[in-house]
């Protein structure tokens, strides 16, 4: 008996569940990152890097993986890395919350730096599907076949998806039904199949807490793409994926589907930190349904060129990437002082029905720096009794009612059970009669984030290009 | 007087650039205001008010005929929809190679690229700064505006529906031969690859520009048939990036052979204005 982790390019084949463990305070161990799809992504010129985590947590004897490939592998493109890689790419790009601490005016005083937070996510995957083991008839053929350290590797050609569905099955790799017919596209656009198992002989489990290391294969093609069909064979459910992609001009998109940048630099109220993950997640999921949940949500994008001495983030969660993390994820020209590394994080969460095509992108001048960032602003303290503090209570209190407006409209969390947040900021500080504090109106959303051009502007556009029409419809049959 | 103003306006309003400049300009918004595109007004102000004085300028020394920025302004709002930059210079300059090459790049009278693609080609070439979206509309909506597009296009007898209608007949046949029939790809893969913004607007826009396809319109299905080839294989087997664009800079040349071969009479916007196809060797 054996179990199947089959996938392609790190797409799970069964369900994958996806959930928000909550807060962690700046760099969270490799621990806690245990279960998450997730993807490096180096582009230069036609060669395409890609490292796959890899989240197996099944019996180790029963792991297995085909990923499709657009040529055979030479030794050389196959590497291991260590898994911190992805922790730390995921430590620095990570959505971030920002802590600043407002003045008391009545007092000057300085206070510490801006705190940052960080977000973590962790997905469960479960992989798991019986199946028999015979003996292969060769209806494939093996490209090649190399001992990288505990991985045996198969590269093998196929000329009909019967032929390879028969030989992955015969060699006790367990295929899901549907799967089948998502290879057959891969075979007959030509593709190699990169199919792995663990050598039980070379295979320590004391070593790298238990986990499988990541492999890292660089392949050479026009085609810079994710294939996550058969990722979706057998699941209807919702799959995230992140992608950290390196290139060495700008930014990388998406060419088939939308690149859409989260929302940043909103000011939200103070209490979402202790609940920062909860709050992401949900803005996430309400950007993504707006965007009809067929968008590349981009988090970071980022000069992260280690000789450079810019700044890389405002501010930074960890450490950015420096020339050995780079080396890890498989860039290759961090010596190259001519070329800039350029850092691009982008959240895929597809369905089957939303997500038909497999991900393409291209590489792109964009340089412009982007991070998902929230801010709060802790209130003074003290003796605002002063006319300077008077005047700042009331924009402190003109502040929050922005903050909760900002809260329902990226999270939609009901901003209802926070109706004491207006008042709370200020009926602390000595001295300053609040009136108004009761019935405080609390906004419900929709109230930011204006930068868009008037909506009256495309309806007038629209009734002139009716008006135009049967203008036009008139003139020619009258 | 009243009833020559009423004429004039009726004829001015039959002037089909009208059509295509609400149209693009409605696309434009709704990019914004719906699809999350970055509205970078700076960039669009930059692209507008260079094509506009390119085109006066190049219309004063020429045919002195200023109707002609209707098409300066549907190139512009061609710019602002495909051309993606993080510079507005890189789109000012897009905007005079575009607007320029129509007086400079003719043969007989003619120019030989479309405006707008040779200023997003030119922009890519010369400043390695611009690039263009494909992935930047999304789908659903974008595939309904197109539909609208078509519909009215054909209702309203604007531009030169024929070429899109051959273009896309012949590359979303291909596509669905190779993608759903040969590699056993779902429906719902070759849907969405035709419901592309990109591919729709340079169907429904670009190629049916009758300034610079063939005028004949037999060597416009051959012209766009070919098109919709090239662009299958070039998508299909070398993964070309943006294909479409790239493809008709280069097919274009050719349109003057069509042209030599399939003789017509040249295509002008203004139906209804017999005194000024007199003078159509200088419409530009």
């Amino acid at each position: 008996m054996k179990q199947t982790f089959l996938f392609l390019i790190s797409l799970v084949a069964y369900s994958a569940s996806y959930a928000f463990c909550g807060f962690y305070v700046a760099k969270a161990g490799a621990d806690l990152y245990n279960n998450k799809s997730e993807v490096i992504l180096v582009r230069d010129g036609k060669f395409t890097t890609i490292t796959m985590s890899n989240n197996f947590q099944g019996n180790i004897k029963d792991f297995a993986m085909v990923v499709p490939v657009p040529n055979v592998l030479k030794r050389e493109d196959i590497r291991i890395v260590d898994r911190s890689i992805f922790s730390m790419l995921d430590a620095y790009s990570a959505p971030r919350l920002v802590e600043y601490f407002d003045e008391n005016p009545c007092q000057r005083r300085y206070y510490p730096v801006p705190a940052m937070y960080e977000l973590d996510m962790v997905e469960e995957t479960s992989v798991a599907k019986e199946n028999s083991a015979s003996l292969f008839k060769n209806k494939v053929t093996i490209e090649a076949r190399y001992n990288v350290e505990e991985y045996e590797i198969l590269i093998l050609s196929a000329k009909e998806s019967d032929g390879l569905k028969t030989w992955l099955l015969e060699n006790g790799y367990q295929i899901p039904e549907k799967a089948e017919t998502v290879l057959e596209p891969y075979i007959k656009s030509n593709m190699k199949f990169f199919v792995v198992k663990v050598n039980l002989n070379k295979y320590n489990p004391q070593a790298n807490g238990g986990f499988l290391r990541p492999l890292q294969i660089t392949v050479s093609s026009e085609k810079f793409m994710l294939p996550i069909r058969l990722g979706m064979a057998n699941s209807k459910g919702e799959q995230d994926m992140m992608v950290y992609a390196f290139s060495k001009q700008g930014r990388v998109e998406c060419t088939n589907y939308r690149t859409v940048e989260m929302p940043t630099g909103n000011n939200i109220p103070t209490f979402v930190k202790p609940n920062f993950g909860n709050f992401y997640s949900d803005v996430f999921r309400n950007k993504h349904s707006k965007e009809g949940r067929n968008a590349v949500m981009l988090e970071y994008a980022w000069n992260v060129t280690p000789s450079w001495g810019g700044m890389k983030c405002d501010p930074c969660v960890g450490n950015p990437p420096y020339f050995a993390d780079l080396a890890q994820a498989g860039v290759g020209w961090t010596n190259d002082r001519s070329s800039s590394v350029f850092f691009t994080r982008m959240h895929v969460r597809y369905t089957l029905d939303k997500f038909p095509e497999d991900l393409f992108f291209q590489e792109t001048p964009n340089k412009t720096n982007y991070q998902a960032r929230y801010v709060i602003t802790h209130p003074a303290n003290g003796d605002l009794s002063c006319d300077d503090g008077k005047k700042y209570t009331l924009k402190l209190r003109q502040r929050r009612k922005k903050e909760l407006a900002e809260l329902a409209q990226l999270a939609q969390w009901d901003t209802y059970e926070f109706y004491d947040y207006i008042a709370n900021g200020t009926d602390k500080i000595i001295g300053v009669e609040d009136s108004e504090k009761k019935n405080e109106f609390i906004p419900m959303g929709n109230s930011s984030g204006g930068k868009n051009p008037p909506k009256g502007l495309f309806v007038i556009i629209c009734g002139l290009l009716v008006v135009y029409s049967a203008k036009r419809l008139i003139t020619r049959f009258a | 007087m009243v009833k020559k103003l009423v004429s004039n306006f009726s004829t001015e309003a039959n002037d089909p650039r009208y059509f295509q400049i609400l149209y693009l300009g409605s696309f434009l918004f709704y990019g914004i205001s719906y699809l999350s595109w970055n509205a970078e007004i700076n960039k669009y102000l930059a692209i507008v008010g260079v094509a506009i004085v390119t085109q006066l300028f190049f219309t004063y020394f020429t045919t002195k005929r200023y109707s002609s920025i209707k098409s300066a302004l549907i190139t512009t709002l061609g710019l602002c929809l495909l051309l993606q930059t993080g510079q507005i210079w890189v789109g000012a300059l897009a905007a005079f190679i575009a607007i320029s090459s129509k007086f400079l790049i003719k043969i007989k009278n003619k120019h030989i690229f479309n405006p707008a693609n040779i200023g997003i080609i030119g922009a890519i070439l010369l400043t390695q700064q611009a690039w263009v979206s494909p992935g930047q509309w999304g789908s659903g909506v974008v595939f309904w505006f197109f539909v609208g597009a078509a519909g009215l296009m054909m209702v309203l007898k604007v531009g030169r529906i024929d070429t899109a209608v051959t273009f896309l007949l012949v590359f979303g046949g291909l596509l669905f031969a190779r993608q759903v029939l040969y590699l056993g790809w779902e429906t719902d893969v070759w849907m969405h690859k035709m419901n592309n913004g990109t591919l729709l607007l340079f169907a429904f826009f670009m190629i049916t520009d009758p300034m610079t396809i063939p005028n004949h319109k037999r060597a416009r299905i051959v012209w766009a048939a070919i098109l919709g080839i090239l662009l299958f294989i070039a998508s299909n087997f070398y993964y070309m990036q943006s294909a479409a664009i790239w493809l008709l800079f280069f097919i274009s040349p050719f349109t003057p052979i069509f042209d030599r071969v399939f003789k017509a009479k040249k295509y002008e916007w203004i139906e209804e204005a017999p005194q000024l196809i007199a003078e159509q060797e200088l419409f530009v």
